[in-house]
């Protein structure tokens, strides 16, 4: 409890109240149920039976599953002229990790909350920024880039602008993390590290190659970056991309995370809803391929075709787009692929609906708010796009990668907590910096994503399995974000539209 | 013997009379609307003397020391009442409550007085005659008080040291009372020792009154508060010193009446009079009214939208007789229409074209004002600027905030308008700015409305001229994804404020 200030105290005194008591805290979790995600893909994993479909359906093309990768790649059919197509998604929303919610203050999202500047490179997401209206003659629309102040932290007791440790810190400290900033440059000027990370890849040198054989913390300590700051800075990097602790992840993917963008003082993108406003629009013109709550629990081939089952239908297709999480293929395919070596992190999110914002000293609120030394990655405001000045109530979106020890662990602590042990636990984070959070709080609603995400663990870049899962041939090809191994818009866009690609050339040499 | 002891009964009522006064004062200044707090204060006040005077009934003996003690406890808590009422408004966010419960309390009390002493009085007069001269001098008492009470007790003493020197009052009929009523006192030493611990506390209290309403409300605002009103959007208050009215949101200087036309007349002419036969305009902001004032000059005028965000406001700037003196009913006029809504949202949502638009914007101190201020704004803003049409945006002091200034000039540029800045010089608030900013090439009026207490046709090209104190400097464009205003605005007013 903080203490009352004088105000309060006179006041409460003159009303014979003691401070208020602990206001009621509403929530629960979300998709979850007998017919939604969590559960229905445990019904897989159990090889539950399923009733064999009544209806069948006649369609060139199934793209499974419709995260970013699957709409993406909808979005290239479509674009290419090509209509014959559906996409089956199992959730009542699309969206996979980029789905949104919305309430009676604003939209919020559930996972992805927004998307980096595209450089000059990144020639996909530019094009579709352009069509989004986000990118109009080489001048990127300012009502979308984050507005000020965009990040901030909380160490030793009070808030500094910006992610980066700056309060407190020896001048070896700095000294570290100016060297840490030297070793990026170079690296970036081998221009291996790319997004999409497949552009780079051809670019590898050994030495490259050799850093995906060793831990993110090997290679820090390699170079002598032991500053307690700097490292975790790092960890909170890859923690918050990659649900992934520095003394885990491969070097590559660590580096590729510094390595692979230039420097940017704007941006990046975000909205409300987060990536949920992407998907939105997308929707508006690929809608019509959407079936949602459509779970694929088997894909058999039978002769030239493939056979898609849901609970409703049989789809008998020409070619597959399998854009759900690549290692399901193991379970749902028939004949089975080898097993996939590149494993999960589980994640939580919450997002939190408050009546009134806590009382905040220091600096203004920013979009990004992020706690030193907490195991939670803090919260982004959800409102922190809206225009309006005065805005008495906000949502907090608050995110959590369970990155400690094995996924299998972290995912049965994660479903093993009740609503209540994880309230407790996003409140008592939170209560670091905002001491009354408890007293401004109404809701708190929880969404656990047991396989949130890939691991780039060492050795997942350059597996060959996981080389020879991008290269596309025959009727079935992934397209998922893991497939790179790295979660990111880009690339889930990315294979999902050279899925696309080579789809189109297959049906059309069939003659469909 | 009996004029002094109905001498007592013209006191008692007067004091009585005071207080119910100066709760209904007080609530009207600090909480505003002043029919509704005098309505409620009264009505309570009277419904608690009427608890008290069936409360009598249960008072069977010592009537005498029972009716010194009440008087006592009247003296002191309606002596302090004020006081009290400052300081809870000032400390704490239970006015309302102190001031019902004191309201309650001292209407109990005063309501006990008249009937007791009425018992007392019984055995010395014939009850024809007692009723009679008992309510006389009542009603008496309460003609004195609500005389006294705005012509000589709240000019020469103020609230605080009013109701204390009333207090005292009181506090002299209870020790007077100890030797009228001696045979009815076993041992008066006792009240009088209570009467002078009250009547010292009361003196203390006078000596320091004025400090007490320094540390309260004057510790805020150095000129008397006339009304304060807080609304979930601001806080309002108004202050009186002579004939010089200003009104504080949030604590910064709106306008002071004294000097205000400058401001006004500088915020719209040079905009508005350039244009030939403006039809409709728009003011975002200024809910006082004044602006619109200014507009309403042009009879060619058909019709002027006032978006401001806090609906209490328009309100009060239409309704309270001091404010709309103030803008001259200009909220009123029927040519215009007040929208509360949040500005940035509503351009947003709205596809109206302007003649003129007035951009009254409170400075930009904090990030979400500054996004008011910034190129994503303007831009918005140009769409609803017809082609031959002009805005004016008030931009903070090119004096003591210079790269500010600049800064507001250049994002209105980024954003497409052609930029014509200019100052004038408003006491209250020293040299003050604004950019105009016009679609096409923009000509400065050649003519001024007549009967304005500072522009004339001549003196409004002065304006444009800036002083090598003023003139410009470098300043990268405010937008939304890096607000470079709110940290110029910020460092610049640092240096000044001590
Ligand atoms: C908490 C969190 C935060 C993130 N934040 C960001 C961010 O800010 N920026 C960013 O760029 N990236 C972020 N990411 C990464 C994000 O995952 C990717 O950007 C991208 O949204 C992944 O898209 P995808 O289509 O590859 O995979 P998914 O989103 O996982 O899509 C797979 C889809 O397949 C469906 N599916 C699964 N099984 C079946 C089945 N059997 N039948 C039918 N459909 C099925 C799923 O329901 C889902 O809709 C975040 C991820 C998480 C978990």
């Amino acid at each position: 409890m903080s203490r009352p200030s004088r105000r309060q105290f006179a006041s409460a005194a003159l009303l014979g109240l003691a401070p208020k008591s602990e206001p009621r805290i509403a929530g629960g979790f979300v998709f979850e149920g007998p017919d939604q995600g969590l559960d229905q893909g445990h019904r897989i994993r159990d090889k539950a039976r399923f009733a064999t479909p009544r209806r069948r359906e006649r369609i060139p093309v199934v793209i499974a599953g419709g995260g970013v990768a699957g709409l993406s790649a909808a979005w290239r059919l479509d674009k290419r002229g090509f209509r014959d197509f559906v996409v089956l998604e199992m959730e009542a929303q699309a969206g996979g990790n980029a789905r949104s919610g919305q309430n009676e203050i604003t939209a919020y999202p559930w996972a992805a909350h927004y998307l980096p500047v595209p450089d000059k490179h990144e020639a996909l997401v530019r094009e579709l920024c352009e069509e989004l209206g986000l990118l109009q003659d080489g001048v990127w629309n300012e009502r979308w880039l984050c507005h000020s102040p965009q990040e901030r932290l909380f160490l030793h007791g009070r808030w500094q602008e910006g992610v980066e440790p700056a309060i407190g810190l020896t001048r070896k400290d700095t000294a570290q993390f100016r060297q840490f900033e030297e070793r990026i440059q170079e690296l970036r000027a081998t221009a291996a590290f790319r997004i999409p990370m497949e552009e780079g890849l051809a670019k590898a040198t050994p030495a490259v190659r050799a850093l995906d054989t060793i831990t993110m913390g090997d290679w820090m300590d390699r170079e002598a970056l032991i500053s307690p700051y700097l490292r975790w800075f790092v960890d909170y990097s890859t923690r918050d991309d990659y649900g992934t602790h520095v003394s885990d992840i491969s070097a590559w993917a660590g580096l590729h995370y510094f390595a692979s963008r230039e420097p940017e003082d704007k941006g990046p993108l975000t909205w409300p809803e987060g990536n949920g406003w992407i998907v939105k629009k997308l929707l508006v013109k690929l809608g019509r391929y959407m079936r949602t709550k459509s779970m694929i629990y088997q894909v058999r081939r039978e002769g030239q075709r493939w056979l898609v089952f849901t609970e409703n239908t049989i789809y008998e297709a020409d070619a597959v787009i399998f854009a759900a999480p690549t290692w399901l293929a193991s379970w749902i395919v028939d004949p089975a692929p080898p097993r996939w070596p590149i494993v999960t992190a589980p994640w939580i999110t919450a997002n939190l609906t408050l009546h009134r914002w806590p009382e905040n000293k220091g600096l203004e609120y920013a979009w990004d708010n992020v706690i030193y030394n907490s195991t939670s990655l803090g919260y982004v405001v959800a409102t922190h796009q809206n225009v309006a000045m005065y805005q008495p109530q906000t949502v907090w979106t608050w995110y959590m990668a369970l990155a400690d020890g094995s996924g299998a662990d972290q995912r049965r602590l994660l479903l093993g907590g009740d609503w209540n042990y994880w309230k407790e636990r996003i409140l008592a984070d939170l209560e670091k910096a905002h001491p009354d959070i408890r007293q401004c709080v109404d809701r708190i609603d929880i969404f656990r994503i047991g396989h949130a995400m890939p691991r780039p663990l060492p050795g997942a870049i350059f597996n060959p399995e996981r080389i020879h899962r991008t290269k596309h041939t025959g009727t079935l090809v992934y397209a998922n974000c893991d497939l790179s191994s790295l979660s990111l818009f880009e690339e889930a866009q990315y294979r999902g539209v050279s899925a696309a690609d080579h789809i189109l050339k297959v049906v059309s040499r069939s003659g469909a | 013997m009996a004029i002094v002891l109905f001498l007592s009964v013209f006191l008692i009522a007067a004091c009585g009379l005071i207080y119910e006064l100066i709760a209904g004062t007080l609530a009207s200044y600090l909480l505003g609307d002043s029919v509704l707090q005098f309505s409620t204060v009264i009505g309570s006040y009277l419904f608690a003397m009427g608890i008290g005077s069936w409360l009598s009934r249960f008072i069977d003996r010592a009537l005498v020391a029972r009716f010194i003690t009440i008087e006592l406890l009247v003296g002191l808590l309606g002596g302090f009442s004020s006081t009290l009422l400052f300081l809870g408004f000032a400390y704490t966010q239970a006015f309302r409550f102190l001031l019902y419960v004191l309201v309650v309390i001292i209407g109990i009390l005063v309501g006990l007085e008249i009937p007791l002493l009425m018992r007392i009085l019984r055995e010395r007069f014939q009850f024809k005659e007692l009723v009679a001269n008992v309510l006389t001098f009542d009603y008496l008492g309460a003609l004195g008080a609500s005389l006294l009470f705005p012509l000589v007790l709240v000019p020469k003493l103020g609230l605080v040291r009013g109701a204390i020197l009333f207090g005292l009052i009181n506090a002299a009929v209870a020790l007077w009372s100890t030797w009228l009523f001696k045979e009815h006192l076993p041992t008066p030493g006792i009240q009088r020792a209570g009467c002078a611990i009250v009547v010292l506390a009361l003196c203390i209290g006078l000596a320091f009154g004025n400090v007490i309403t320094d540390t309260a409300d004057s510790a805020l605002y150095s000129d008397e508060v006339i009304f304060a009103k807080s609304t979930p959007y601001q806080r309002m208050v108004l202050t009186k010193w002579k004939q010089d009215y200003r009104l504080y949101l949030n604590s910064h200087l709106q306008f002071s009446s004294r000097d205000e036309y400058r401001y006004h007349e500088a915020l719209v002419h040079p905009g508005l009079a350039s244009i030939a036969s403006p039809k409709r305009a728009l003011v975002l902001g200024g809910g006082d009214g004044l602006a619109v004032r200014e507009m309403l000059r042009y009879a060619s005028l058909e019709s002027i939208t006032l978006v401001d965000l806090d609906p209490e406001m328009t309100r009060q700037f239409s309704t309270h007789p001091l404010l709309v003196e103030l803008n001259s009913g200009s909220l009123k006029n029927p040519k215009v229409h007040v929208i509360n809504a949040d500005a940035f949202p509503w351009l947003e949502k709205n596809d109206g074209v302007y003649d003129f638009v007035v951009v009254d914007f409170p400075d930009p101190n904090n990030y979400s004002l500054g996004k008011l201020y910034t190129t994503a704004f303007y831009r918005l803003l140009r769409h609803h600027v017809a082609q031959n049409g002009v805005a004016v945006v008030q931009s903070t002091s090119p004096m003591f905030a210079r790269q500010s200034f600049w800064c507001i000039n250049e994002t209105m540029k980024q954003a497409g308008f052609k930029t014509y800045p200019y100052h004038v010089y408003v006491p209250s608030f020293g040299e003050w700015g604004y950019v105009l900013g016009a679609v096409e090439e923009w000509r400065q009026p050649a003519q001024v409305p007549p009967g304005l207490k500072f522009l004339t046709a001549t003196n409004v090209h002065e304006l444009f001229d800036f002083p090598p104190d003023l003139a410009p400097v470098p300043a990268e464009p405010n937008r939304l994804s890096d607000q470079t205003l709110v940290r110029y605005y910020e460092r610049e007013w640092r240096e000044i404020v001590r």
